[in-house]
């Protein structure tokens, strides 16, 4: 019965929103209340210092990082053997990450691996998460005659493809700097197979395949928040109340599994580099058999 | 028809995307320092707090288990001294009772041997008593046979050996009521 009498109101408001929007203008035939959302492919710029352009998605990646390092830094201020909620809630994060790194890395590699892995999913993660917040679709500067806002102040970073690509390119360094590290010379041996043509042709897709992880980690991130910050327009934009709510829950999902997924991917890719490969399996046996 | 989100941009294809190596640099900065400060403010505490709760815990439960064994190990101790303690009192119990025994044996024995012993220096005594009677008897009656036989000859004897002749007869008498 109490459900049912928070609910009517909840669905009544979720009507309204829809009538209010274009759709019921359109049904109704009255003039939109709102005009339909701008959507910018590339970041807007908000200053510059000298000749650099500080834009709303670098402003917001800067906000987030002082939230993260806010809450991390008071979070392990004091830390103590019976944790209160935040150190718990931190301590529960980073033994979840350190879990599933240790889980496909081994110990061995975990500790090393962990600070870039962890801050990957931690950056990724409170930049989608962050955007979520009301100031950002909502805060900016007008343009001249404009009668709403044309430049938000802050936009989320995973859609300026700056941000999505400077990861890429950390992973695809921290990948390939592991596997030679591991493997030395014998490392290239993956990519530069002479004698055979088949086993040439191999090694030369397993170099492209290398490479185009730059563009599928890149792609992947700025595609998926991207459309997601449309997919909140949108809705807000056609239901007003309500319904947007749902999408504004799905978009948190939706940064969490972006995050991990950038992490994972990260974390197989360097654990395959330090594999034994086919060459150093053999190296490794007759090693064993001396 | 329904408004659609409009690009607000002309650009159009790659150059539409924003990339600027700038920008980019600007990323790789923020996120290489975020890295750093994140390692140095909060992981390396975390994971320490955590390395050194789970050695805590490890500990503790090590400790449990040696403190569960040890409790094992002197219950089983007590348990042994107790049965040991049993047969213990069980044997004392044994040779009190054998020595008890024993000792009852030894003074029947004893009593057996005194009692033995005083018979026989009853008989003794009873036999020195018939001794002496019987030497009286016998003196008295050699007396009394020599003044009979001096009565009945009306002479005098020599006593003394008339004396020696009566005992010789006695003595032979005595021989006979020992094979008979």
């Amino acid at each position: 019965m109490k459900s049912r009498l928070i609910l009517l109101p909840v669905l009544a408001l979720a009507l309204l929103g829809v009538v209010l929007g274009p759709i019921g203008a359109k049904l109704l035939g009255f003039e939109r209340l709102i005009d339909a959302p701008a959507v910018h492919l590339a970041p807007q710029k908000i200053f510059a210092i000298g000749g650099f352009t500080v834009t709303n998605t670098l402003l917001s990646a800067w906000l987030t990082c002082i939230v993260i390092l806010l809450l991390f830094g008071l979070g392990s201020r004091r830390m103590a053997m019976v944790p209160g909620r935040l150190q718990g809630f931190l301590e529960m994060l980073v033994e979840a990450l350190y879990g599933f790194i240790k889980g496909m890395a081994g110990e061995r590699y975990a500790r090393r691996w962990f600070p870039l892995l962890a801050t990957i999913f931690v950056f990724v993660a409170f930049n989608a998460w962050m955007a979520l917040l009301p100031i950002y679709p909502t805060v900016g500067f007008k343009a001249e005659g404009a009668d709403h806002v044309t430049t938000h102040l802050l936009r989320s970073a995973g859609t300026d493809i700056n941000m999505p690509l400077a990861l890429a390119l950390i992973a695809f360094v921290f990948i390939e700097v592991w596997g030679f590290r591991v493997h030395r010379f014998g490392y290239l041996k993956e990519f530069f197979r002479f004698g055979n043509p088949v086993q040439t042709f191999i090694g030369l897709l397993e170099l492209i395949s290398h490479f185009i992880r730059i563009i599928s980690f890149t792609f992947r991130l700025f595609g998926n928040m991207l459309a997601g910050e449309i997919v909140l327009f949108m809705m807000t934009f056609l239901t007003f109340f309500v319904t947007p709510i749902i999408f504004y829950g799905l978009e948190i999902l939706v940064g969490g599994v972006q995050a991990l997924v950038f992490m994972g991917l990260t974390l197989v890719f360097a654990v395959l580099a330090v594999a034994p490969h086919e060459g150093h399996k053999e190296e490794h046996a007759e090693a064993g058999q001396h | 028809m329904l408004a659609a989100p409009r690009l607000a941009e002309e650009a159009t294809g790659i150059g539409a995307l924003g990339i600027d190596p700038w920008s980019l640099l600007a990323y790789l900065v923020t996120f290489g320092l975020l890295v750093v400060l994140l390692y140095t403010l909060a992981y390396k505490r975390i994971l320490g707090v955590l390395d050194a709760r789970s050695g805590r815990i490890r500990d503790s439960l090590e400790e449990a288990d040696r403190v569960r064994q040890e409790a094992q190990e002197q219950q089983e101790a007590m348990q042994r001294t107790l049965l040991e303690g049993r047969e213990e009192g069980q044997r004392v119990l044994a040779e009190a009772r054998e020595a008890a025994e024993r000792y009852r044996e030894q003074q029947a024995t004893q009593a057996r041997a005194e009692a033995a012993q005083l018979v026989e220096r009853a008989r003794d005594e009873i036999r020195q008593e018939r001794d002496a009677a019987l030497e009286q008897v016998r003196s008295e009656f050699a007396g009394l046979a020599v003044s009979a036989a001096e009565r009945i000859i009306h002479r005098s004897l020599d006593p003394d050996a008339h004396r020696d002749l009566i005992d010789e007869v006695l003595a032979e008498g005595d021989a006979q009521a020992g094979r008979n």
